[in-house]
């Protein structure tokens, strides 16, 4: 495959993990504008673990995996007073809170002459797993896709469980979920640190293929935007958010000739899009109509 | 002495950082909305005075006009195309993500018209003033007298004019007074448009005392115009004055002893703590305390 157009599909397989975190905060009814620091740690914690410990990816893409649950964990626990835009907000705070200390952060030994860990606003460098391994773009390529995938069933086996029903009852309605015996607080804590977990996972991938990381690549910029995917792709079904991740990425790499104005035209289409379709592209109502014209053709 | 003059050298740059918060303020204690294309429209504002700076020829006052203008024109659009659309309680997440699209629209168009990076922006020539050991720079002062002019016009138009009254008994309650006759889509658009020039005004006191413009400004103003608001609390104009001063002295003291490095984990971690132990922040309580009774129902 051609290396270039592997590289594009990798990043956007990369990027889906966070917007699907983003989306599962989204269905407990609270927005994130902090997934992305999520991401940075699980980065981070791959890169040490593989580099640093010489540990297998396995137990570094764990840890990213734990990692990141426990920093949305901590997150959720102190903002548990918290809802809405002030959730919202304090998200904000505290991704960027974690990124400057990011910036701090420098731990840095010299092995095999080449110095490695994690240096400040440097970042971490030499993450050379793939080329130790001998992966080129299109086999991370399969590996992340297939992560994905497995994401993406496990995501829509989960889709008409109870466990997602009530999650989804407690977003749209915390109260009405209260009277009915749910305790919203626990399904919210639940699904914030899943969100944790994802978000951790696609950062330890990301780490694996990119080689180098550094705090700037956590910016709010990359949160919004995938917080973004999720609302234009609709939170009627998980695959809403890798839809979005398509429009974006897919869109903005086709017509980049037009990379000056890219960004004028498609942040344009977006805000006309909301107007029309303020549920995104699939929404309950979409995935409900479906389901009913489906089902009415095999009855 | 010089925690006297880190102070003075912090309240002169809250000031700024308070108009910003007042246009944050507005849209959200009127419209419990926030406009994340805020600092976007401001910095189209600049870009637009830049742009047009050669043609017009007007010098400092005319960059003041044109950023004024640009940003409340670039406010007005965000209305329209982000905020009048998604009216129902339930879609201020909509409007959110819309207003965030044209912020990167906005980012974009500005980055078209300042080429370069980094673009020179005049500012008024003015002595330093000393009380003592203690200095003060003539345009900061200048400008703390524009932004409390320009608050004091907020509060006249606020309390004093039938406006105001339509403005505030729509912020109390948007279905009563569009029952009774306000016409409350129309007042959405005017609201935008008075956080714009006062953005603008931020805007231009901003640029001009650092002497120049960089694509960069539309972030950190409306992360910077949220923290203020935030401080003080969530939609209260007092409020968002008080936040912004202290967002200024906090920023400009953990600068001056921590480093710089240092002085936006500070912010970002005041901002944080607020939320968690008072998330109503310093003076907007009313509208927390409302909107948890509304969700505690039972």
């Amino acid at each position: 495959m051609d290396p270039y157009l592997a590289s594009v599909l990798t990043n956007m397989t990369l990027i889906a993990f966070l917007a699907i975190s983003a989306y599962l905060v989204l269905v407990v009814g609270e927005v994130s504008f902090g997934q992305q620091a999520f991401f940075g740690i699980g980065a981070y914690l791959t890169a040490s673990v593989t580099v640093l410990a010489d540990g297998h990816v396995i137990w570094a893409l764990l840890t990213a995996v734990v990692g990141g649950a426990a920093g949305t964990l901590v997150l959720g626990l102190l903002t548990i007073r918290l809802s809405g835009l002030y959730f919202a907000i304090s998200t904000l705070c505290f991704a960027e809170l974690l990124r400057f200390s990011l910036l701090h952060i420098r731990f840095t030994q010299i092995i095999d002459g080449r110095k490695l860990g994690p240096d400040g606003p440097e970042g971490f460098s030499n993450i050379r797993w793939i080329f130790d391994n001998h992966y080129d773009v299109t086999d991370f390529l399969l590996l992340s896709a297939t992560c994905l995938t497995v994401l993406l069933l496990l995501l829509f086996g989960l889709a008409r469980s109870r466990l997602m029903l009530r999650a989804r009852m407690v977003g749209n309605d915390p109260i009405l979920a209260q009277s009915q015996g749910l305790n919203p607080t626990r399904y919210r804590l639940g699904f914030i640190a899943l969100s944790g977990a994802v978000a951790g996972f696609g950062g330890g991938l990301f780490a694996l293929f990119n080689t180098h990381i550094e705090p700037a690549m956590f910016g709010v910029m990359l949160g919004v935007h995938a917080l973004t995917y999720s609302i234009i792709g609709g939170l009627g079904s998980p695959i809403g958010p890798l839809i979005g991740v398509v429009l974006d990425i897919g869109l903005l790499e086709s017509i980049r000739q037009l990379a000056a104005y890219r960004m004028i035209v498609f942040g344009g289409l977006v805000a006309l899009f909301l107007v029309f379709r303020p549920e995104g592209i699939i929404s309950h109502r979409l995935v409900a109509r479906l389901k009913r014209q489906w089902g009415s053709r095999h009855v | 002495m010089d925690t006297l003059q880190t102070s003075l050298d912090g309240l002169m740059i809250g000031s700024t950082y308070a108009l910003i918060g007042i246009g944050f303020a507005l849209v959200f204690g009127i419209m419990r909305r926030i406009n994340l294309a805020f600092g976007a429209c401001l910095l189209f504002g600049a870009a637009l005075a830049i742009y047009l700076e050669p043609w017009l020829g007007w010098g400092v006052w005319g960059l003041f006009l044109v950023t004024m203008v640009g940003a409340a024109l670039a406010s007005a659009y965000v209305e329209r195309l982000c905020f009048a659309p998604h009216t129902k309680r339930t879609q201020s997440m909509t409007a959110m993500i819309a207003s965030f699209a044209i912020w990167m629209q906005l980012d974009e168009i500005s980055s078209q018209m300042l080429p370069q990076r980094t673009h020179a922006y005049h500012g008024l020539e003015m002595p330093t003033f000393w009380l003592g050991e203690i200095s003060v720079r003539g345009d900061q002062l200048l400008h703390f007298c524009m932004a409390l002019v320009s608050i004091m016009l907020l509060y006249v138009l606020l309390y004093k004019t039938h406006l105001g009254l339509l403005i505030r008994a729509t912020a109390d309650n948007p279905e009563t007074a569009y029952l009774l006759g306000v016409r409350v889509p129309w007042l959405g658009f005017i609201i935008f448009l008075v956080a714009g020039i006062l953005g603008g005004v931020g805007a231009f006191m901003i640029l001009s005392a650092d002497g120049y413009v960089t694509p960069m400004f539309g972030m950190w103003s409306t992360f910077k115009g949220l923290l203020a608001m935030i401080l003080g609390g969530l939609g209260s104009l007092p409020g968002a004055v008080i936040g912004g001063l202290i967002l200024g002295v906090v920023e400009t003291h953990a600068g001056a002893t921590l480093g710089a490095e240092y002085r936006d984990m500070v912010t970002f971690g005041l901002v944080f703590l607020v939320l968690i132990i008072r998330p109503g922040g310093l003076m907007g309580v009313k509208i927390y305390r409302t909107e948890s009774l509304a969700q505690e129902r039972i």
